[in-house]
């Protein structure tokens, strides 16, 4: 039991390094090349810093939302930050200041964090209806830069704007694939 | 096995007793909606356009989300109270959003005058609206909010009822399937809810990937999306609540009805089998409110006629089959609910066969744009549902000892169930004569014909709807006598 826990733990510290790691990576020697393109930064770099705070929330598995109201505000606090870092002011500031863009990041792996702690004590319902009703925000995001005609972020071009679309309405429908197995799946196991 | 505690139980009755009243008070409400309508085609009232086409808009919305919640709020009634336990707060929940968005879309309706119609056409809503902005705003998110609340009553009815049958394949009953015996009796309700909420979670979900869009746009009027997808998406939303609203009261249908007949009603291979023919064809049975679009691909038109056939029919008549059987010398006392719960399948059987015919391509090109869609619907929602609800109602507020109504209310009913069946008919005698629907006077139309015919069987209409509100008040003393009288056993 012991050799079990102490190996839980080391998985955590070797987790949390390579965390730690990647979004260094991530925030700094690769900042410029991840902020050149849109696509770039809105479908890699943000994702990323959400996978990585996912991942960290994953292995503190000793920090715990379980309360249904804190739970739910916190929630509804991950949505209104994901919906934040995708307005195009927002994206602006991000492209024009690194250290804006870098409390993005910060940010983004909080709110990964936050997610993640606060999922798993969550009831089902909400399991399903919380990435259920992400992957419908990013399908309707995708869609909306695809359509626009008109520029949103002056940091880049149309034509990156329209790609940036696409590949949020890939992964909103990732999003909403992966609910809908995960679904099944927990459907079956009970 | 769960066990039930009278505690549980009294607190599913006051949250049912909470859904009924609501529903009884708004139901009669939005049917006044439905007369001013046809008393303003009648000529018998002058209703501006604005004005008509809040009243449409709120009526339909009203009605499709009423419906729903009531028959989401006795499945969850009838499957906390006898087959899994379920969390009550959060049935408040679902009731508290459900009226947050109800409000919103009657201030968005009849303050604002927002009146783009139930499925809100796309682009209709940002195009040369007569309704002031924040009014579009309004309605897209009290939608939305009420869109999440049924997301999630949905989902918790069905997580709790896989976790007491054993997963999801037990849930649609595939362990009937086998040479075995299933291990343990899954109950139709269970069958039945399954394939409803199920399809209609996935419906949610792109009816909130849709209305966000909706919202984008409110936000950006510059922006511009595609129309065959917005509606696609609507029509996936719209038409699959409305389809599961039904299939939820059929669900109550196979639970109640053999407690009057005396007989089981159990599932067998080829209930399953029927049922999950709806679960599949069911999500793509709305292509057929697409027939008049020629850019959505010949192919998804065909497989809207096919999935309309085969989502209805297995179903529908292995149930009436199942009526029959149940019914037949069963010397079953005919009070008010077996009543109502024949007469409702017999509505589904009548507005169900109207839908299929209108579903049939070749015909559709003749019936879209009449009266004869508003006849259908009508039929399935009016005598279908409602009466199924009202049985419920009955039911609820009954005690096996006293399952009758009072002479009053007796009469009353069938008050209702001829004035329903009288309006319905000027309904399919307008689509026999082409009379355009959503037209809010037939004046303008330039046609004598329609102008004669069409304000003549509104006229009458209206004296039918007439008939149905005087029928329904008359069963309310009966109704909320049973459903407010204390110390009342709740039912099994």
């Amino acid at each position: 039991m012991r050799k079990g826990n102490q190996g839980d733990r080391r998985a955590a510290w070797i987790a949390a390094t390579g965390a730690v790691v990647l979004f260094a990576v991530l925030s700094f020697p690769c900042n410029y090349w991840l902020s050149l393109t849109m696509p770039r930064h809105q479908a890699i770099q943000l994702p990323a810093m959400l996978l990585i705070g996912l991942a960290l929330g994953r292995v503190a598995r000793k920090v715990n939302v379980k309360d249904l109201s804190w739970g739910l505000a916190l929630l509804l606090l991950a949505m209104g930050s994901l919906i934040f870092w995708m307005l195009p002011r927002s994206i602006d500031l991000a492209v024009i200041h690194p250290w804006f863009n870098r409390i993005m990041h910060v940010h983004m792996v909080a709110t990964g964090f936050a997610i993640a702690i606060t999922l798993r004590n969550m009831p089902f319902e909400l399991k399903i209806a919380f990435p259920g009703m992400l992957a419908g925000m990013l399908i309707a995001t995708g869609a909306s830069l695809r359509a626009f005609t008109i520029l949103l972020c002056s940091s880049f071009t149309i034509e990156q704007q329209h790609e940036t679309g696409m590949w949020l309405m890939l992964i909103g429908v990732a999003v909403f694939l992966g609910t809908a197995v995960f679904f099944i799946r927990r459907l079956g196991r009970e | 096995m769960t066990a039930f505690n009278p505690e549980d139980r009294g607190r599913h009755k006051k949250l049912i007793l909470t859904w009924s009243i609501t529903f009884l008070v708004l139901f009669p409400l939005l049917i006044v909606l439905g007369l001013l309508m046809r008393m303003n085609q009648g000529e018998v009232i002058k209703v501006d356009n604005a004005t008509f086409y809040s009243y449409m808009t709120l009526h339909g919305l009203g009605m499709a989300g009423v419906l729903f919640s009531m028959a989401w709020a006795a499945v969850f009634y009838l499957v906390g109270t006898r087959y899994v336990k379920l969390n009550i707060g959060l049935g408040y929940a679902v009731f508290l959003l459900v009226v947050i968005g109800s409000v919103g879309l009657a201030v968005a309706t009849l303050i604002g005058k927002f009146a783009a119609g139930w499925y809100m056409l796309y682009p209709l809503p940002f195009i040369g609206a007569t309704w002031k902005a924040w009014t579009t705003g309004l309605a897209i998110i009290s939608l939305i909010i009420m869109g999440v609340a049924w997301l999630i009553g949905c989902l918790h009815v069905v997580y709790a009822l896989s976790r007491e049958y054993g997963g999801f394949t037990n849930l649609i009953g595939w362990q009937y399937l086998g040479k075995k015996p299933p291990e343990k009796e899954l109950p139709p309700l269970a069958l039945i809810a399954t394939i409803s909420l199920v399809p209609g979670i996935l419906a949610f979900i792109a009816g909130a990937a849709m209305l966000v869009m909706y919202l984008l746009q409110h936000l950006e009027p510059s922006l511009s999306f595609d129309a065959l997808v917005q509606k696609n998406l609507m029509f996936f939303f719209g038409h699959t609540l409305v389809n599961i609203t039904m299939y939820c009261g059929v669900g109550w249908l196979y639970t109640l009805l053999p407690e009057f007949t005396g007989r089981e009603w159990k599932l067998n291979k080829l209930t399953v089998y029927a049922w999950n023919a709806t679960f599949f064809f069911i999500v793509f049975a709305y292509f057929h409110h697409l027939y008049m679009d020629f850019v959505q691909p010949t192919g998804l038109q065909i497989a809207g006629q096919l999935a309309s056939y085969f989502s209805a029919i297995p179903a529908t008549a292995v149930t009436m089959f199942g009526v029959i059987a149940q019914l037949y010398r069963s010397k079953v006392k005919w009070g008010v609910i077996p009543t109502a719960f024949l007469l409702g399948v017999a509505g589904w059987a009548i507005g169900g066969f109207a839908a299929v015919v209108d579903s049939t391509i070749s015909i559709n090109k003749v019936l879209h744009n009449t009266l004869w869609v508003p006849a259908h619907f009508h039929t399935y929602m009016l005598m279908g549902v409602v009466l199924l609800i009202l049985a419920f109602l009955y039911y609820l507020g009954s005690t096996e000892k006293n399952r009758d109504l009072s002479p009053k209310a007796g009469f009353g009913f069938w008050l209702f169930v001829a004035g329903a069946y009288g309006f319905l008919l000027m309904f399919y005698l307008g689509g026999m004569e082409s009379i355009p629907r959503r037209f809010s006077e037939y004046a303008s139309s330039g046609i004598a014909h329609t102008h004669d015919t069409g304000a003549l069987l509104a006229k009458v209409a209206a004296l039918f709807v007439a008939l149905v509100l005087i029928g329904l008040l008359m069963m309310y003393g009966a109704l909320f006598n049973g459903l407010l009288k204390k110390d009342q056993a709740p039912a099994k």
